[in-house]
């Protein structure tokens, strides 16, 4: 894909892809294009030159949030699904509103208008009218920006039950990489109009913190950087586990775990 | 001053000329209007007046002898103060004399033209002329001319030949230009500069469309 | 189609700012009125004072017939005003609010969904009139009465109650045409501009621009004909004693005929504008 803005080029022949039951994620600097390829996606802009193919005839391919959810704050939770969805030929009675409210969180006890809404529940109501007709593709700009902590960690759960059991296919923007590591199974980077590294997260760096990290052994079928009491080793998040047991067996005294993403790596090489 | 120069001549010339003051003619017909006492009858009103547009107007009238006349009307009407009284009262109301202008032709029909001029000084008009029908013994035009208000031309038909009371009662009249403010124009009309210059009087007409006499004599 | 016609009545009854408007055009009618009957006395013995030398007056002449028809004399340029506001603010706030983008990430055809906007600022315009009508007949009658109406249009015409009457209803009717007109226009502005302050701000000018240029004539028939400002007093003709039928029809399907040239407009803007 290929858009610029009065001259100036917004996306330099920029591709992704992400199949249904997967969760992608799409990590850049603030005006690195994220929210303008979304758009594209989403069909609010037209892209200079480039295609979006969806694999399905279904009425309503792609759903999404772009920038903020938009909802009409003079409306309730109701009230807006219904709009929503009449406008695309659905009809949302009462059972099929608390249906959708329930997939995302929600509650049709609330009647007052969404405008006294939190962030968190904004965004909830915000993808419960993205996922109206079934669309096999969800589009989420920086869904957690302004949550707190959470507020991020029941969204992610979310975004995953829809991805596993829906099998929708879930690009998430952000320019937080911490945010997509834990719920992404692949990783799109995009500077400055271009997709500068593309990886599955499945491999990570983690940090191991233990005193004695030095003697163990088996951290030597890794790729690894010692530092004092701490390591970093390359590993895929699902082998992590076994890791963590040897390790423990070894009587390796670990007191952290934690993954670490290093942004200026990510940006200028690929280290995963 | 003129006016009153006018009625000494006339005074005097009809002392000299004419041993008694009102003429007979005109005494027949005035007796034959008061033999009415009172009557009721339904009015139509039209108006012919150039910058005037008015459908015609129902009203109904009362007369009693000595009383004023009195109107009602569903509508609003607009009537003319003089030519209303057919009966010709207020000329009759105070003294007066006459003097015999002579005759005139009016379709067909010999009258006999007589000027009513009033000795009182409560009168309110100075000096009418009339044309009194012969034949049938009732007026068929009188012109009056009001101290106040101008001169009226009063022209009076008559259904049928035995009627005292008209059944057709014309009235002319002259009427000053409109002056209207500004900002009460409608919005479409248009400023007619030159029509507004013209500070000329109009002559304007009303037809009274008398019907449904119901008369009381004595 | 008729779904998202539906939503916008929906959206329409549900948002404050409707009824705001609503309340604020009955008061200004109520206002009008009370003035027009303080000044009525005063234009009407302005008017009659040449005519009280030779005429007695029998009738009431300040009473609902001519208060309605002063009513209407400022409504055509109040109301559009007001109307303005709620029809432009139903795009304006959607661009604004985003709710727009949130629109078209749903799979819905631009140009009936705009379209539909239209028809329920139409509808809308159409409804406020009949209300604004309904309301000053049953106000002017209750508390003035009925009677004859008298008008300056060059001449002074005088109509029966029943003739003023229906000159009344029909000035409304035509007096419709003009309003549906800058609702259109407002909304076309609110698509061109998709800001709210910006678009009241152009309507408006649009408007008293209209009201100030009415008042010219044109050096040529065919203009006055076609000039848009002078359209918009059409209403006035039913008002000349001999009302000019032809005239008046031609005028409204001109008018109509802008109408449909600004919803175009409004239309093909938007459809060839990205929403993002």
């Amino acid at each position: 894909m290929l858009k610029s803005f009065n001259g100036y080029s917004v996306l330099k022949d920029v591709s992704i892809q992400c199949s249904g039951g997967e969760v992608c994620g799409l990590v850049g600097a603030n005006g690195a294009g994220k929210t303008t390829l979304f758009k594209i996606l989403l069909g609010l802009l037209s892209a200079d030159s480039g295609s979006v193919k969806i694999n399905t005839s279904h009425s309503k391919p792609i759903g999404g949030i772009v920038e903020k959810p938009s909802l009409y704050g003079y409306l309730n939770a109701y009230d807006n699904l219904k709009v929503f969805g009449s406008i695309q030929g659905l009809k949302i009675d009462k059972t099929t509103a608390q249906q959708q409210l329930l997939k995302v969180g929600l509650s049709l006890d609330r009647i007052d208008p969404v405008k006294n809404y939190s962030l968190g529940m904004k965004q909830r109501l915000g993808i419960a009218i993205a996922l109206l007709n079934d669309p096999k593709v969800l589009i989420l700009d920086e869904p957690f920006s302004g949550l707190d902590p959470l507020g991020i960690i029941s969204l992610k759960k979310l975004i995953l039950s829809l991805a596993s059991k829906d099998q929708i296919a879930i690009i998430i923007s952000s320019h937080i990489v911490e945010h997509l590591f834990k719920i992404c199974d692949t990783l799109f980077v995009i500077k400055e109009g271009e997709i500068s590294t593309y990886a599955p997260t499945n491999k990570v760096k983690y940090a191991i913190l233990a005193s004695n990290i030095k003697e163990s052994k088996v951290l030597s079928n890794y790729k690894t950087l010692f530092d004092d009491d701490r390591v970093i080793v390359h590993i895929e998040k699902d082998k992590l586990v076994d890791l963590l047991k040897n390790l423990l067996q070894e009587k390796i005294k670990i007191t952290a775990c934690t993954p670490i993403i290093d942004m200026e790596a990510l940006f200028e090489k690929s280290v995963l | 001053m003129k006016n009153r120069i006018l009625i000494f001549i006339f005074l005097l010339v009809s002392y000299l000329s004419f041993s008694q003051e009102i003429d007979n003619d005109l005494l027949f017909i005035k007796e034959r209007l008061d033999s009415v006492v009172s009557y009721t009858a339904d009015i139509d009103l039209e108006t012919d007046i150039s910058f005037i547009n008015m459908p015609r107007k129902k009203a109904e009238v009362a007369y009693s002898k000595g009383e004023d006349l009195k109107f009602s009307s569903d509508d609003f009407v607009m009537l003319p103060k003089r030519g209303l009284d057919f009966s010709l009262g207020e000329l009759f109301k105070y003294s007066f004399i006459t003097v015999l202008r002579g005759k005139k032709n009016i379709d067909g029909i010999d009258h006999k033209v007589l000027n009513i001029i009033p000795t009182d000084r409560k009168a309110d008009f100075s000096i009418a002329t009339l044309y009194l029908d012969l034949e049938k013994k009732r007026i068929s035009v009188a012109e009056i001319s009001t101290k106040k208000n101008g001169t009226y031309l009063i022209s009076l038909q008559y259904e049928k030949d035995k009627n005292v009371l008209p059944n057709l009662v014309e009235v002319s009249f002259e009427i000053e230009r409109l002056t209207i403010p500004l900002n009460f124009m409608g919005k479409g009309a248009k400023i007619d500069r030159k029509e507004l210059k013209k500070d000329t009087a109009k002559e304007g007409k009303i037809y009274l469309f008398i019907s449904n006499y119901k008369i009381f004599k004595n | 189609m008729m779904s998202l016609i539906q939503i916008e009545f929906f959206k329409l009854r549900k948002q404050k700012r409707t009824f705001y408007a609503l309340g604020a055009i009955f008061l200004i009618e109520l206002i009008v009125f009370v003035i027009a009957y303080f000044q009525g006395g005063a234009i009407l013995d302005a008017l009659l004072s040449t005519l009280k030398d030779t005429f007695y007056f029998s009738g009431k002449l300040l009473n609902g017939n001519l208060l309605t028809y002063m009513l209407l004399n400022s409504l055509w340029f109040h109301i559009p005003l007001i109307l303005m506001i709620v029809i432009s603010g139903s795009i304006t706030t959607e661009y604004q609010d985003k709710t727009l983008q949130a629109v078209f990430l749903q799979p819905v055809s631009k140009w009936k969904f705009i379209l539909s906007k239209y028809i329920v600022g139409i509808v809308f315009t159409i409804v406020v009139v009949l209300l604004l009508a309904i309301t000053s007949f049953s106000f002017s009658y209750l508390f003035f009465g009925k009677g004859d109406l008298v008008v300056y249009l060059g001449t002074l015409n005088f109509f029966d109650s029943k003739d003023a009457f229906q000159r009344l209803v029909l000035a409304f009717a035509s007096g419709t045409v003009s309003m549906v007109f800058f609702s259109v226009l407002s909304l076309t502005l609110g698509i061109f501009f998709r800001e709210s302050i910006k678009t009241w701000i152009v309507a408006a000018l649009f408007l008293i621009v209209f009201n100030l240029l009415s008042q010219l004539d044109m050096p040529f028939l065919a203009m006055n004909t076609w000039f848009l400002p002078k359209l918009n007093n059409t209403w006035q003709y039913f008002f000349y004693f001999d009302i000019p039928w032809i005239q008046i029809i031609l005028h409204l399907l001109i008018l109509c005929f802008y109408i449909f040239i600004t919803l175009i407009i409004g239309v093909r803007i938007f459809q060839k504008r990205d929403i993002g």
